[in-house]
């Protein structure tokens, strides 16, 4: 990618309109090629910082559980999308551009979507996590984008990008009418008997095999014209995965320009949310998780915490979950071994116990295998994760049904009328809210907490009950907040606390303390240091 | 293959089965893997034709030795060499891994490079993770009963593989306890990526658990793979629900079937009919009878619940006990360990032997050999014939295995080589 960024005059760009019907022929590219035009450094922060903001909807939108592409999801992105200003993409995911591809507006707008996306990869290059967020917020945007073509629009997009699928004849369709009629998720026998049919390989539409919403046979899957959105997009996630893999390599050249490696940074210190890989706060004693996890843990982790207790025993999915929990709220390796010791070896021998499970632990805290300090898991991260056949761990208000989560909730002294309104957001999907509906009933308060992490909700508890200063707020964080508020304009705040960003955040805390290291012992026990002088 | 069938018809049918003492376990594994182990077909299998060397070449291979030593990756150039080390190990269990991109034993000298790109596709299938619905045993026990469940989740399994996804070289494997282990080794299978293995993992797993309880929701029409799997699960039902663990024969076992009604208000309908129809303790199939009854009359008199959201609940109870049970994260890992075939189960000393789908319901897990008794058929023949004792270095003659009962094992692995190493022969003549 060539970017140099020699100040220019901005009418360069309305040049090179005569070109930009031939350059972005449709709302739905496949960003094969990286730009190469000039822009100026301050259209290449604003196309950011757009593009940040619009896939931040999409995230919202997935942490409320609305399935994407339904009814539910289509109405509260395009809500967001007018209100954040976006009104160019929203016109580009519900419009069919068909009679007005001249329109100068639309184009820029493609040029826009263009070279925003190329910007985004050079910042979300660095770490794997990053990548899988910007991947699966990409992929969002282009099924968006994509069910928003006409069927004629598909077909030149198919011709244009070189995929060569040709739909079944009558008779070979007729063939597999059956296992079409019977398998075609979404459509009624009518409906499947006039589209048209095409048949790939089954790896071509992971998806769809997923969740079983196509006829497959013989290792072919049979999919409709509004499915081909699997095929292409699978493409398109290869594409982009591709492309991460390729910026990966050259980003040392990119970032060797000031300008854009200071832009590139502060754009992830002023998305950031909060990582709790190593906590910053005092201890915390291994002598009071029973009380804490009364007081102070969110239901996923008490449930672990009791299961344990219980059992003795506690599986690899439940060990991860509530292990790195306890590490993220400053229970020390000592301690955790201590606790894990005492519980497991109730029910085993300690020799078993040190072969089989030690390991788990100190992998979990970096000390073993790959070495890496793991993240807690995100609130996310526990609502995906599908718990098995004796599991503890997983989100209750997911995983439990309506009875069992109320005699828990009951049995924990919440009132009738407490648990109906937790149970609200359960049945509507509604996790985190239901989550952060318990702890204000349970600390009995009125300020809502956006629950986005169970260490988090752990440390809104603590700060609540006053056994926590509020993380070391100082004027350096004061200052950190008002730089994000700036930058997204007054947006809603529980949209910068993403939780996907904890990469982002160990990343400008790497930094944080390489920098410390420099400044020399006596600054590196400042606590109040400030970030933002750090990702300038 | 004339010579074969001869032999078969002479292997003496024992179906006894001899006590196994784990505490001899390590002075029996050195006569088993010298004498028994079939090597040749072993390697023949992870050579697959040889068309690629690295595919066995880089192959990982562990151990877990005796006091639970393990070793991790190994891997061979020839079958000699693999051969040898096995028979100096005489491991209590050999683990299969991936095909790697370098050969796994310089791991240390080129660590950055040890990534899987070759793994064939597996299954895991536990009779533990029937417990619930299991009265006839628990844990780690296993009878005939138990090993229906078996029965139907490698028929289920076996035939989506087959149909849905076009593969035809697939094998089973009785784990050497309680469950069971396929291997799938079809070229695409092989080289499906992370993704796509998760895919087809979840496409073959229906059933989710909430709560430790199995649930499956069949939605508004039911897939063609699911109606397949109702097709095997049904006539099976009444024999192994209702009469082998008589599952609701009690009021907890009653709970049980409640539990699966996810709409509360139809429950306590259901509830209030089956206490009204049964007291308590009454047969499974009368109170299977009167629920099919109850829900079928509930669906059809009125637009409810029942013909919306439960239009197909005596489906759904059928799949959610009968439906394969899944250990999932086998299938999607990559580099997933597996156990492989032939190895004997320390605590069991029975054989993990490969068996067909086709003839699964005919397989017994308890006459199963073990160690012991195959130790003990040798000499006999050894006896009759003295032809070790004459001559021990002409081991051409009469493979050791095929005077045994691990024979009919033997045989099904080697009858799925021939059906694989065909494709490779296809192919080179292709090329």
């Amino acid at each position: 990618m060539d970017f140099k960024l020699k100040k220019r005059a901005r009418q360069d760009v309305k040049v090179e309109v005569i070109s930009l019907e031939e350059k972005y022929p449709q709302n739905v590219m496949l960003y094969h090629y990286p730009p190469t035009e000039d822009i100026h450094i301050d259209e290449f922060e604003e196309l950011a910082l757009e593009r940040l903001k619009l896939l931040r909807i999409f995230e919202m939108a997935n942490s409320k559980s609305l399935r994407v592409l339904s009814d539910d999801w289509k109405e509260y992105v395009n809500a967001e999308l007018t209100r954040e200003g976006l009104r160019g993409y929203l016109r580009m995911c519900t419009h069919s551009s068909s009679n007005n591809t001249k329109l100068e507006t639309d184009l820029q707008m493609r040029r826009r979507d263009y070279l925003s996306h190329f910007i985004l990869r050079l910042a979300y290059c660095r770490s794997d996590e990053l990548m899988r967020w910007l991947l699966t917020r990409e992929m969002e945007l282009f099924k968006y984008k994509f069910s928003a073509l006409s069927v004629a629009e598909i077909k030149q997009f198919l011709e244009k990008n070189s995929f060569h699928i040709h739909p079944l004849t009558e008779a070979q369709k007729d063939e597999v009418k059956d296992g079409l009629y019977e398998s075609t998720a979404g459509h009624s026998v009518a409906k499947i008997e006039l589209l048209e049919f095409y048949k790939v390989p089954f790896t071509e539409v992971l998806d769809l095999v997923r969740g079983r919403r196509c006829y497959l046979k013989g290792g072919f899957a049979y999919v409709s014209t509004h499915d081909l959105v699997s095929i292409v997009g699978t493409r398109h996630a290869d594409e982009i995965e591709r492309g991460l893999q390729a910026t990966k390599t050259f980003i040392s050249e990119v970032e060797a320009d000031e300008r854009i490696s200071r832009m590139l940074k502060s754009l992830h210190s002023s998305y950031t949310g909060k990582d709790y890989t190593v906590s910053r706060d005092a201890s915390v004693p291994i002598e009071s998780l029973d009380q804490l996890s009364k007081t102070s843990m969110p239901l996923c982790m008490r449930m672990c915490h009791e299961h344990i207790r219980h059992e003795h025993h506690i599986k690899h999915g439940g060990r991860m979950q509530y292990g790195l929990f306890l590490k993220g709220i400053g229970v020390t390796l000592e301690d955790s071994l201590r606790f894990w010791r005492a519980e497991f070896t109730k029910k085993i021998d300690v020799d078993k116990y040190t072969r089989a499970y030690e390991y788990n632990i100190m992998h979990n805290y970096g000390k073993k295998g790959s070495m890496v300090n793991y993240s807690p898991y995100s609130c996310m991260k526990i609502i995906k994760d599908m718990a098995g056949p004796g599991d503890c761990h997983g989100c209750p208000y997911r995983s439990f049904d309506a009875p069992t989560l109320k005699t828990k909730l009951a049995g924990y002294g919440l009132s009738q009328g407490a648990i109906d309104e937790v149970l609200f957001f359960v049945t509507r999907g509604h996790f985190q809210l239901a989550c952060s509906k318990y702890f204000t009933i349970t600390h009995n308060t009125t300020a809502e907490p956006t629950i986005t992490h169970p260490n988090g909700y752990f440390e809104e508890s603590q700060i609540v009950m006053g056994s926590r200063q509020k993380h070391t707020p100082g004027p350096a964080k004061q200052q950190n907040k008002n730089n994000r508020s700036a930058i997204v304009g007054g947006a809603n705040r529980s949209m910068i606390n993403g939780n996907d960003d904890d990469e982002l955040w160990r990343i400008a805390e790497t930094q944080e303390r390489v920098y410390q290291s420099q400044k020399g012992i006596e600054d590196a026990f400042d606590d109040d240091l400030d970030l933002t002088e750090i990702a300038d | 293959m004339p010579e074969q069938e001869t032999t078969q018809e002479t292997t003496p049918n024992e179906q006894k089965v001899s006590t196994y003492d784990p505490a001899i376990l390590p002075d029996m594994l050195p006569v088993y893997y010298r004498r028994l182990f079939p090597h040749e077909p072993f390697y023949r299998w992870l050579s697959y034709g040889n068309v690629d060397k690295q595919i066995f070449f880089n192959r990982e291979i562990s151990y877990t030795l005796h006091d639970d030593i393990y070793i991790r990756y190994q891997s061979y150039d020839t079958q000699a060499e693999f051969e040898k080390d096995i028979c100096v190990r005489n491991p209590f269990k050999i683990d299969i891994g991936p095909v790697m991109s370098s050969r796994p034993r310089n791991m240390r000298a080129v660590p950055t490079s040890l990534v899987p790109i070759q793994r064939e596709l597996v299954f895991d299938i536990d009779a533990t993770d029937y417990d619930d619905i299991r009265n006839c045993c628990s844990g780690a026990g296993i009878c005939i009963k138990c090993w229906k469940f078996m029965v139907l989740a490698v028929r289920v399994l076996d035939a989506a593989l087959r149909e849905d996804f076009g593969f035809e070289h697939i094998f089973w494997v009785f784990s050497g306890r309680r469950g069971v282990h396929g291997w799938v080794c079809d070229y695409t299978a092989r080289t499906l990526d992370a993704r796509a293995r998760g895919a087809v993992a979840e496409y073959l797993n229906i059933t989710s658990y909430s709560n430790n309880t199995a649930k499956v929701n069949i939605g508004d029409k039911p897939h063609h793979s699911v109606k397949r799997a109702l097709k095997l699960v049904e006539p099976m039902f009444e024999e192994i629900i209702l009469e082998d663990q008589n599952l609701f024969g009690t009021p907890k076992g009653v709970g049980k079937l409640l539990a699966l009604i996810s709409d509360e208000s139809a429950r306590h309908e259901m509830d209030a009919y089956l206490k009204k129809s049964h007291e308590d303790g009454a047969h499974s199939k009368l109170i299977w009878e009167s629920f099919v009854r109850f829900a079928n009359s509930m669906r059809t008199s009125a637009a409810n619940v029942w013909s919306r959201k439960l239009k197909h609940i005596v489906e759904e109870v059928q799949l959610c006990l009968l439906y394969p049970r899944l250990d999932i994260h086998v299938t999607k890992g990559f580099n997933h360990l597996l156990k492989a075939p032939f190895c004997i189960h320390p605590a069991t000393g029975k054989v993990c032997v490969p068996f067909s789908a086709n003839a699964v319901a005919k397989f017994d897990p308890t006459t199963v050999p073990n160690i012991t008794q195959l130790l003990q058929e040798i000499n006999a023949y050894d006896d009759k014939t003295k032809s070790y004792i004459e001559k021990p270095e002409d081991k051409s003659r009469i493979k050791d295995h095929k005077k045994t009962s691990m024979f009919k094992g033997v045989v099904v692995f080697e009858e799925f080589l021939r059906k694989l190493e065909r494709t490779f022969k296809t192919e080179s003549m292709e090329f």
